[in-house]
């Protein structure tokens, strides 16, 4: 790496041509693409195995391990054979010497030679380490973890959401892989699909808008491009739901005509291939089945639901956020919901939000553009009796700490949950102008809005314990530096059996651009 | 041989362009299909219109949801040319058609995906095939050939084939078309790498 990548950046920027300066914006080959792409920052782990490795949705018995082979990452093609054979190794030791299973598996062009193992037989509550070898050649080691069974006294986890990665560097993902946690909860814009920004930021998109398969696999090559976020996959199993980014800003699943329906399943397809998701469902790809209930032990109960594959159109009478079939498996898990902390991983936000006092909503594209079915579902919860809800949230670049309540319109209407929104990994927020003029009056617009802060970036971690839900807002400093330190700016907890969030007595007098006034 | 049952829409209840409950071959996981006969006319696809040649009577069509999908599984050949050992040398290609179409301009469509699993049921390798757009049949009526093809990969034992029609905003008939959907395996000398 001989370019200072800030020199470069800034006179590129200065020059208005960060987009001729960043690579692929024309004619360059793959291989110059990548080095260009490390000269401005990127880095890849060793070939085949580039894009690193992961695992997810972790079972009691089972943790799902990916992997993608890419020589080439920032190539629509890779020059392998049609069929790679790929061994993958599960140990009970970090120098993976005492086995506890292993097998080959084939890689597919035709799924962009990416692999998912979903391995049986392991024991319950257990870390694991596992890694792949192909071509001659072995990937780095992950770590990973198995759910726990029966009574369980703590479970710690993270959440993050929202990495535009024209927007900074990952030092968030570079928190969450040295957090102790037991998995990682992405609640969707892994990606981008638009292209290049432009401007004065610290990298940029290498390509313009993404719509065909080869393009949303450069584009998530593009993003696995950091360390971070492959340190972070490999420290930790994930499980993943998405947003509108992985596909096209703002769009509803339902609907399309056929172009859109086409690039849907190019989005879906590729997002499949970069992601260490167990798909075994009645459907089958390019529609993989996101929406799944997993439990932590007796503790946690996590629901991860999929708000973008089944959705209509927004504002309308009978519009659905979930779809008719996520809706009533939803209020049947309700029904069936035992004791435990019951959370819902939900990628945009559920409470009702209006702008200002007498304002309309802000955003209809979250659950306030389909309100009979967020009244409906939150009725459902109340009248269910269920108890000890949290709602985990993305999608808003700010954090928001909100009452849930199955009528927003009615003061009268109790309490039934919390939900919090996480800040961003780094996708951009509003200025801290605008949110110091806007918190205020959005606390005044929406009284079950709690708390509001919008001028940083990080991940939330969670911290659950049979007698209480704790939520740790991690920030970082500075987005542009990939090394910033990460800080807690505030946490709030949640007392098992009694609804409502507090906020943390150490921190209350954090920075924060809106606080309910009153509280417990 | 056509590894798909009844991917010429000629088996089973239709023939009109009523939603059936019961497809031959096919298990409906939602909406609800037709099998339209190339006689009923309406601005449905005639003889006439482009689609496969040998195309017999009837064609598969979205029916009147907006979303109608419907799913095969298909038991790999045990033993022959193509059988497991023959897949697990890396020895057998696949080939998937289809003919798939739409109504004069408009975007509903008709997707065709074949996903080829191991025998626990993960994906090993994917086809897909459209929709196709309105464009691609030059904003006519009728259906167009696609395909794809690739090698069966290592330790797959089964396919699930999944045919989807999505309906283009509102209005009520689902005009995605689809016909002469085949699945096809042939033995190749060479294997993996």
């Amino acid at each position: 790496m001989k370019l200072n990548r800030r020199d470069l950046l800034k006179a590129a920027a200065a020059a208005g041509a960060l987009n001729v300066v960043w690579p692929l914006s024309a004619g360059l080959s793959p291989a110059q693409a990548r080095e260009a792409a490390e000269a401005l920052g990127a880095d890849y782990d060793p070939a085949p195995f580039t894009l690193g490795i992961a695992s997810g949705d972790p079972r009691p018995d089972s943790v799902v391990l990916w992997t993608r082979l890419a020589p080439e990452p920032l190539a629509a093609e890779q020059k392998l054979p049609e069929i790679v054979e790929v061994e993958w190794v599960v140990a009970a030791d970090a120098r993976l010497r005492r086995v506890v299973a292993r097998g080959t598996v084939a890689a597919s062009a035709t799924l962009g030679h990416s692999v998912h193992v979903p391995v049986r037989g392991l024991r319950p509550g257990r870390h694991y380490w596992y890694g792949f070898r192909a071509l001659g050649k072995r990937s780095r080691v992950g770590r990973t973890k198995t759910a726990p069974v029966g009574r369980v006294s703590s479970v710690r986890f993270a959440a993050a959401n929202c990495q535009a990665f024209h927007d900074g560097f990952y030092a968030a993902h570079r928190g969450i892989a040295r957090e102790n946690v037991d998995f990682v909860m992405h609640l969707g814009d892994y990606i981008y699909e638009h292209g290049p920004v432009g401007g004065d930021h610290v990298r940029d998109h290498n390509a313009p808008e993404v719509l065909t398969l080869a393009d949303y696999r450069v584009r998530h090559a593009l993003y696995k491009g950091d360390a971070s976020l492959r340190e972070a996959h490999a420290a930790h199993p994930w499980f993943l739901t998405w947003d509108d980014h992985e596909v096209v800003n703002d769009y509803s699943g339902t609907g399309g005509g056929a172009p859109f329906m086409r690039r849907r399943a190019a989005a879906y397809q590729a997002w499949y291939e970069h992601m260490p998701h167990r798909d075994a469902s009645d459907s089958a790809l390019p529609d993989p089945e996101i929406h799944r209930v997993r439990r932590w032990g007796d503790l946690l109960e996590l629901t991860i639901l999929d708000l973008r594959s089944y959705r209509s159109a927004q504002n309308l009478p009978d519009g659905t956020i979930l779809g008719g079939a996520q809706k009533e498996w939803l209020k049947r898990g309700v029904d069936r919901a035992g004791d435990a902390w019951h959370c819902w991983a939900n990628s945009i936000m559920l409470s009702q939000l209006r702008g200002r006092p007498g304002g309309g909503y802000m955003f209809t594209d979250q659950w306030d553009g389909f309100l009979a079915e967020r009244k409906e579902v939150l009725t459902h919860v109340h009248d269910a009796g269920l108890e000890d809800l949290v709602v985990i949230t993305g999608d808003w670049h700010s954090a928001f700490v909100d009452d849930v309540r199955p009528d927003y319109d009615d003061a009268s209407s109790p309490v039934i949950g919390t939900e919090f929104t996480a800040h961003s990994v780094t996708s951009g927020a509003y200025s801290a102008d605008w949110n110091k003029t806007n918190g205020p009056l959005m606390g005044a617009a929406n009284p079950h809005l709690q708390y509001f802060e919008g001028n940083r970036y990080g991940y939330d971690v969670y911290e659950v314990t049979p007698e209480r839900w704790s939520t740790h807002m991690r920030v970082i400093g500075d987005r542009r530096d990939p090394v910033s330190p990460v800080t807690t700016l505030t946490t709030f907890h949640v007392d098992r059996g009694r609804a409502g969030a507090y906020e943390d007595e150490g921190t209350k007098g954090s920075p924060a651009q809106y606080r309910r006034p009153t509280g417990r | 041989m056509n590894l798909l049952v009844n991917g010429d829409a000629e088996a089973g209840p239709g023939g009109t362009a009523e939603p059936v409950t019961e497809v031959a071959g096919w298990r409906t996981v939602e909406g609800a299909p037709a099998l339209v006969g190339y006689d009923v006319g309406g601005g449905y696809p005639t003889p006439a219109d482009p689609g496969p040649a040998a195309r017999g009577s009837r064609f598969f069509s979205g029916g009147n949801s907006p979303r109608t999908a419907l799913v095969q599984d298909v038991r790999l050949p045990a033993t022959g040319r193509v059988g497991r050992r023959a897949v697990d040398r890396g020895a057998v290609r696949f080939s998937v058609t289809a003919w798939l179409g739409g109504y004069a301009g408009q975007q509903d469509g008709a997707r065709l995906s074949v996903e080829f699993r191991d025998a626990d049921g993960t994906p090993l390798a994917l086809a897909v095939l459209g929709p196709v757009a309105a464009a691609e049949r030059a904003g006519r009526t009728g259906l167009v050939e696609r395909t794809s093809s690739g090698t069966v990969p290592p330790g797959a034992r089964t396919a699930r084939a999944l045919l989807v029609f999505t309906r283009a905003g509102g209005g009520t008939s689902n005009d995605g078309y689809a016909d002469a959907l085949s699945l096809t395996l042939t033995h190749h000398r060479g294997g993996r790498a």
